[in-house]
């Protein structure tokens, strides 16, 4: 295994703010990787740093082994889609199909006819004059047809509607499955994506929270429910990842257990449940009101 | 896939289901780790992972060149293996139940048959 | 656990720094739209043409008097009719950044092979043009005005009915680059500054253009400012336009280098 992105010490700042703090992991080669976390903790500005769209305020940044900025040896094997991808204004989704093959070299002009079909893109229909989820398709389709080795998509699918989500999923692992790649994938849609992921880096106000396998992480943490005594007494030395609670009644968020502590804990009489990584992102990231919103909007 | 066991567990278990139900006789080509991984919509690595725990039991073998097959005698071995976590996973817990509600071994065995013949 | 190697190839790195392709993508990116670089200015270049014939048809019909027909060609030949075009040459340097440049970088093209592609292209229209122009202005001089005794292309800015051809070129195309160059490091300012960007050049060029005038009046210098334009003709102050435009062109460069695309 080898390292594509080589981030130490990270660190970017506008003014006042800390957008990206002493940030420091790599990403190994051929995974797909999901860069977590709430609006404004700094996600996109961590891949424009790596794509060397923004420039660091300190840290060291090694893509490919060299530096990305105005890299263009290292850039060519990059590509980066974001949600907010501004485009020429006079253009249609055609200019954009026709100019990128002169740009990503591994282009795949039938994979981007199939998926223009899939996504019902209209090619000869001026670019401000489509609807949010078709301008993600745009984006989607180039991402997924320049098969550049490094990847990344920030926020792929605003607008996109779940059929679409779905394709897109699809699509991806098909792709991905017969030209392996290393894809970096920034979403909301946490529980979308979960099965897709082998890696997690969660990132919170500019901090790395979680760097680890989505497999590790899987059951990595359960929530106990059952009488407040109970929970207590179960929970007593364990770190609390989220506690709530309702007159007699409490639900503990802890880390792992083992099966002794799951025999013990249905001797007591709690109850066990799994968190899925959409709950323990929120768990770690998000305060009690975030979390209604952040499940509501999944 | 549920969220409490990592995924490469089950989808070894999935294909072990596949072959106690007859549905992957011996011998016969398994599907490649891409197609599991497309099916079930999960990273190709974390099915790769699940294929081999498989090939390390030696329920699968590789052929060079061609893919993964079934090995001869896996099904007798999964079903053997299958009756002593049958033991563990559903006896077990199903006696301690019991026993919280105050119905003994007789009873049990009793509401067993009765089920048997429904 | 043994580990299953995948079989299928892992997708090939490109290598090499073949920056020099990269800066022709960008040339070919600019012109993929080849209905608003090679249609539209033309169109725009019709209509005003469409326009002018007119008057000077309106004019010619009107005025009987061979004495005055001569005072209304005169009056014709300082036409500024073509300064439109130019202005929407303008117009094309401030979107080719501030529209094309965050989709190029979308594309992963470096800053600098932008610039270069992007200069390229501003070069070589303006060639194009230039020489459509050339050609037009030979039509009106052979043509004796369209017919009509009109002038927009030979007008007396790009070297009345005299100049020669090579001269003409020279300065339509002159005058093309400043446009370009000009609008484009504009657009550099806002891409890397933001609106304090504009607010900044603009109230600095006030500052200068008022501390300018305001020179030049005590020190009672208006005189020889007019002596200067007079001595450097309307060619001349074309010829002058490219000592802005390559400040325009490096600056833009050097304040791109460090810009980031607005999201």
């Amino acid at each position: 295994m080898s390292a594509v992105v080589e981030a130490s010490h990270l660190t970017r700042r506008f003014g006042d703010t800390t957008a990206v703090d002493d940030i420091s992991f790599s990403v190994q080669k051929n995974t797909i990787h999901g860069l977590l976390g709430r609006n404004g903790a700094g996600k996109t500005t961590l891949m424009q740093l790596l794509t060397g769209q923004d420039f660091a305020t300190r840290g060291d940044i090694r893509v490919f082994g060299e530096n990305p900025v105005e890299n263009s040896g290292v850039l060519k094997n990059v590509c980066f889609i974001k949600e907010s991808q501004r485009y020429p204004d006079d253009f249609k989704p055609r200019h954009v199909f026709t100019s990128a093959p002169w740009f990503f070299p591994n282009w795949d002009a039938a994979f981007a006819d199939r998926l223009i079909a899939d996504f019902r893109l209209p090619l000869n229909r001026r670019i401000k004059k489509l609807s949010r989820g078709q301008l993600s398709a745009i984006g989607v389709i180039v991402g997924l047809a320049s098969r550049a080795p490094l990847t990344f998509f920030d926020e792929p699918y605003l607008g996109l509607d779940a059929v679409a989500r779905q394709i897109f999923y699809d699509r991806l692992l098909e792709d991905y499955g017969d030209h392996p790649r290393t894809v970096i994938l920034s979403t909301h849609l946490i529980d979308e994506v979960s099965n897709l992921l082998e890696h997690v880096l969660v990132i919170d106000e500019g901090r790395l929270l979680i760097d680890d396998d989505a497999e590790t992480l899987r059951g990595s943490a359960t929530t106990v429910v059952g009488t407040r005594q109970g929970v207590d007494a179960f929970v007593a030395d364990r770190e609390v990842l989220h506690r709530d609670g309702i007159g007699g009644l409490a639900s503990v968020t802890v880390g792992r257990l083992s099966p002794q502590d799951r025999a013990r804990a249905s001797e007591m009489g709690l109850e066990l449940s799994p968190v899925s990584l959409q709950q323990l992102v929120v768990r770690l990231t998000g305060g009690n009101q975030t979390e209604t919103a952040l499940e509501q909007s999944a | 896939m549920d969220d409490s066991r990592p995924i490469f567990v089950q989808i070894a278990e999935l294909i072990e289901n596949d072959i106690i139900a007859g549905a992957l006789p011996e011998e016969t080509q398994v599907p490649s780790t891409n197609e599991f991984a497309a099916f079930h919509r999960i990273n190709p690595a974390t099915a790769g992972k699940g294929v081999n725990v498989l090939v390390d039991d030696g329920i699968l073998y590789k052929k060079r060149g061609i893919g993964m097959f079934v090995a001869s005698g896996a099904r007798d071995r999964l079903v053997a293996k299958r009756r002593d976590q049958f033991q563990n996973e559903f006896i077990a817990p199903l006696i301690v139940e019991a026993e919280k509600l105050g119905i003994d071994k007789t009873q049990v065995i009793d509401m067993i048959r009765k089920e048997g013949t429904a | 656990m043994s580990t299953v190697t995948r079989t299928e190839p892992t997708e090939p790195m490109a290598d090499g720094h073949d920056a020099g392709s990269r800066i022709l993508s960008v040339v070919r990116l600019h012109l993929v739209n080849r209905y608003s670089v090679f249609a539209v200015p033309w169109m725009i270049m019709g209509g005003i043409f469409v326009v002018n014939v007119t008057i000077w048809w309106i004019i010619f019909a009107s005025v009987t008097d061979e004495a005055d027909r001569a005072d209304a060609r005169d009056g014709i030949a300082y036409s500024g009719a073509l300064f439109y075009i130019f202005v929407y040459m303008l117009v094309l340097g401030i979107q080719a950044v501030a529209y094309t440049f965050p989709f190029a970088l979308g594309f992963s093209v470096t800053r600098r092979d932008f610039w270069l592609g992007s200069a390229l292209t501003f070069v070589a229209l303006s060639a194009v043009y230039s020489a459509g122009l050339t050609i037009l202005a030979a039509i009106e001089v052979a043509t004796d005005g369209w017919g009509l005794g009109g002038t927009m292309f030979a007008s007396y800015y790009f070297g009345g009915a005299d100049a020669s051809w090579i001269e003409r070129f020279g300065l339509y195309f002159a005058t093309y680059l400043f446009f370009y160059f000009v609008g484009a490091a504009i657009a550099t300012i806002y891409q890397r500054w933001r609106n304090n960007g504009m607010l900044a050049l603009f109230g600095t060029l006030g500052l200068v253009l008022i501390a300018g005038i305001a020179l030049v009046s005590f020190t009672n210098s208006w005189p020889a400012v007019g002596a200067w334009f007079d001595s450097n003709g309307p060619s001349g102050v074309i010829a002058w336009s490219l000592v802005p435009t390559v400040v325009a062109a490096v600056t833009g460069y050097f304040i791109l280098r460090r810009a980031t695309p607005k999201n």
